[in-house]
């Protein structure tokens, strides 16, 4: 009967939502934090574009993206930075175990080639991450970013300035980045189908113990010199005992 | 008359694709408008006259016929239209059937309008010389041509036994016999003089010529007669050299009128890219590179170079990048030829997929996702990250570009200090204000300092590197530099 199959068709779709949330769990990719994992309702969604918002570069947002890179370039898949702020660490991305054949970056000048770009390394099913800054994409591009991967089985992610938050965007998932201390983040839910805005988790990241030991503990090697005793008499000063610094 | 070496191998099994119409086809070709309702012909100079070398369907039923003088046609169809005939576009045009043909046989021989194809060799591949027959005249009909056919047990008996239409059955041995030997002698290829002896001698036929005494025959006619008939009957193998595609491909389309914009270019780009592709299939290999040509009329030609990062024979995918690649470009106004040059070939390899192995390399498709971003972005937007052994950090990070892809990538963690993720390829300096660090906002110290002590074959570089934070929570990688005292912005963490 053909109202079966558009039955069937029309649940299977990505943009529906049927209660109690069956359809939802098994696309998402785990974001390597339980907590966050518990906020996002199992991982980052697999199909639709996630936003992270952040008021500034450099309080750990690309450190949230680590692991998912890290499950993907094992899989062989190709990751492509695009129009990221600043050049990427090649240490600190092999210490994140992360190999660096996979890793492509991207530069492009203006806005078309941009979108153009995005919505070609969404549809090769490669894992995006791109940066907004100085771009400012509209609702009617974020849109055709969203549809294109609605259609591919690798997640998407957009870095946006804090003021993107005044303007609406399509993306499945939202979320608002901040952090006061070191290594604490602030993640704030603004969009996602199936929970509430507003809830709120913090992710703390784990220090790496380094090999080396600062300067003022290392220990050093104390040895004294000799003093050769003089065969003539002067008057005698303490002698101070001098650290071989 | 046969050896015993060839009783083992199959005979040999020609056909004879005879092109009736090659010369207006050829002329038609080169016309974008193709008039196919009006009556066509195309005349060549012969004798100081020109004369009817072809005609189309509506000029025959005009009652047009060959060799008639352009006058007597013109009077018998006023609205004529006259084309002139093109001997060099000609031979582009077979010299493209006898690469589709490559791909059917190994021995493809050229004649003046026609082809020759061996075809037993090819017999088992195509699973019997109907479907062979079949693929080859679709083949050659999807060019627009109209084709007629003759299949006989020598070249020369093929191009006898040619008929009107286009056979894709196969005649038994006997049919053929019979067929040659009922074939009338006028047809054989032989002077007037010999015509005029064989009435005398009363022979009609090709089958009464044979039964004659070769010893006989060698006494009243010339001896190339029996050489003709030798390789009528397939004693004396033809030998005439076989067609070999070129090693370098090169073909062009003209437009005399001019094509002024991008979109123009797209149906002769895609005829040549067509064309290319019968052609790596004839030679079995794959292309990495082919370079575009546009020429105006007047003024400097415009190239334009496609490389493929995967070399491969799919030509759809040539023609989206050739695409991406033509909206970079900057054309002159009117174009009057296009042409695709390629001579950087290699041989296809056999991909090794395992029989119990259902997935699929995935490979082709980031590949092919670099081709589209290099095609549209320019071969400077794209970019790898690689890591040397270098102790200072802006040296062991570098960027390179897609292409020159370093086989040594010293991957191993030392296990050195927590590296920031973004590194400053040249560090900004910091300026201190009242005995505070400033990088757009005030800076604390948050963590202890490690040096890194190294280029002293440079440069002495001492620096005591700190991690700090501002009042957001970013954190930065700041180092002092020993020497001088002066402070550094070196990374930011992410």
């Amino acid at each position: 009967m053909p109202n079966k199959e558009i039955l069937h068709n029309l649940f299977h779709r990505q943009d529906t939502w049927r209660g109690r949330n069956r359809s939802l769990r098994n696309r998402v990719v785990t974001t390597g934090f339980k907590d966050l994992n518990q906020l996002l309702l199992g991982g980052w969604p697999l199909s639709g574009l996630t936003e992270l918002i952040s008021p500034q570069d450099g309080i750990g947002e690309v450190s949230l993206l680590l692991p998912t890179i890290k499950h993907y370039v094992k899989q062989n898949t190709l990751c492509v930075w695009l129009n990221p702020p600043y050049q990427p660490n090649a240490q600190a991305l092999l210490e994140a175990d992360i190999s660096l054949d996979q890793l492509l970056l991207v530069h492009t000048q203006n806005s078309r080639e941009w979108l153009w770009a995005a919505e070609q390394i969404i549809r090769n099913n490669a894992l995006l991450s791109a940066w907004t800054t100085g771009i400012e994409p509209n609702y009617a591009a974020l849109r055709k970013l969203q549809l294109a991967s609605s259609e591919s089985l690798t997640p998407a992610f957009l870095f946006s300035p804090i003021k993107a938050l005044n303007s609406p965007s399509p993306a499945r998932l939202r979320m608002g980045l901040n952090s006061e201390k070191a290594n604490i983040l602030n993640v704030t839910l603004h969009k996602l189908k199936g929970k509430m805005p507003g809830a709120k988790t913090q992710i703390v990241f784990s220090n790496h113990q380094t090999e080396r030991t600062p300067l003022n503990k290392l220990p050093v090697n104390i040895h004294y010199p000799e003093i050769p005793q003089p065969d003539y008499q002067i008057p005698k000063k303490d002698t101070l005992k001098r650290l071989n610094t | 008359m046969k050896n015993r070496t060839q009783s083992y191998l199959t005979e040999p099994l020609w056909l004879y694709v005879h092109f009736p119409k090659l010369a207006s086809e050829a002329v038609l070709s080169v016309m974008n408008n193709a008039s196919v309702d009006k009556p066509v012909v195309v005349v060549n100079r012969q004798n100081n006259a020109q004369r009817v070398a072809c005609y189309n369907e509506p000029a025959k039923q005009w009652g047009i016929e060959k060799a008639l003088s352009l006058s007597t046609a013109l009077a018998i169809c006023p609205e004529l239209v006259v084309l002139a005939k093109n001997p060099r576009q000609e031979q582009q045009l077979l010299k493209q059937l006898a690469v589709i043909a490559y791909s059917f046989s190994s021995d493809v021989i050229i004649d003046t309008e026609g082809l020759w194809l061996e075809l037993s060799t090819s017999e088992l591949l195509f699973n019997g010389y109907t479907p062979l027959l079949k693929r080859l005249h679709r083949q050659i009909s999807s060019l627009s041509i109209t084709a007629t056919n003759g299949i006989g047990k020598s070249p020369l008996a093929a191009k006898v036994l040619c008929t009107e239409h286009f056979h894709t059955h196969l005649p038994n041995n006997l049919q053929i016999m019979d067929a040659l030997e009922a074939t009338s002698l006028e047809v054989l290829p032989s002077n007037k003089r010999q015509q005029q002896t064989f009435k005398q001698l009363g022979l009609i036929t090709i089958g009464e010529l044979i039964k004659l005494p070769r010893s006989a025959l060698s006494q009243r006619f010339s001896p190339d007669l029996l050489e003709t008939l030798e390789l009528l009957l397939g004693e004396k193998p033809y030998s005439a050299p076989r067609f070999q595609p070129a090693t370098e491909f090169y073909d062009d389309m003209q437009n005399p009128q001019g094509i002024y914009n991008k979109e123009g270019l797209a149906f002769p780009m895609e005829t040549l890219l067509r064309r290319f592709h019968h052609y790596l299939i004839a030679r079995q290999c794959q292309c990495a590179e082919i370079i575009w040509q546009f020429e105006p009329l007047l003024g400097a030609s415009q190239s334009m170079t496609v490389n493929l990062s995967d070399s491969s024979q799919d030509c759809g995918n040539l023609l989206d990048l050739s695409r991406l690649h033509l909206e970079r470009l900057n054309l002159p106004l009117s174009i009057e030829r296009i042409s695709l040059f390629c001579n950087q070939f290699t041989t296809s390899s056999n991909p090794v997929f395992d029989l119990f192995d259902n997935l699929k390399a995935e490979n082709c498709p980031s590949s092919k996702l670099i081709d589209c971003l290099h095609a549209r972005l320019g071969k400077n937007a794209i970019s790898q990250i690689t890591k040397d052994a270098e102790h200072l950090p802006e040296l062991a990070s570098k960027i390179t570009h897609i292409g020159s892809q370093p086989s040594t990538q010293s991957q191993h963690k030392l296990k050195e200090t927590q590296q920031p993720i973004w590194l400053l390829p040249v560090p900004a300096p910091i300026r201190m204000y009242r005995r505070q660090l400033y990088w757009k906002k005030p800076l604390t110290i948050v963590r202890g300092p490690e040096r890194i002590c190294a280029n002293w074959w440079q440069s002495e570089q001492q620096r005591d590197y700190y991690l700090a934070s501002d009042h957001l929570g970013a954190h930065y990688w700041i180092y002092r530099e020993s020497t001088d005292n002066t402070w550094f912005l070196h990374g930011v963490f992410a």
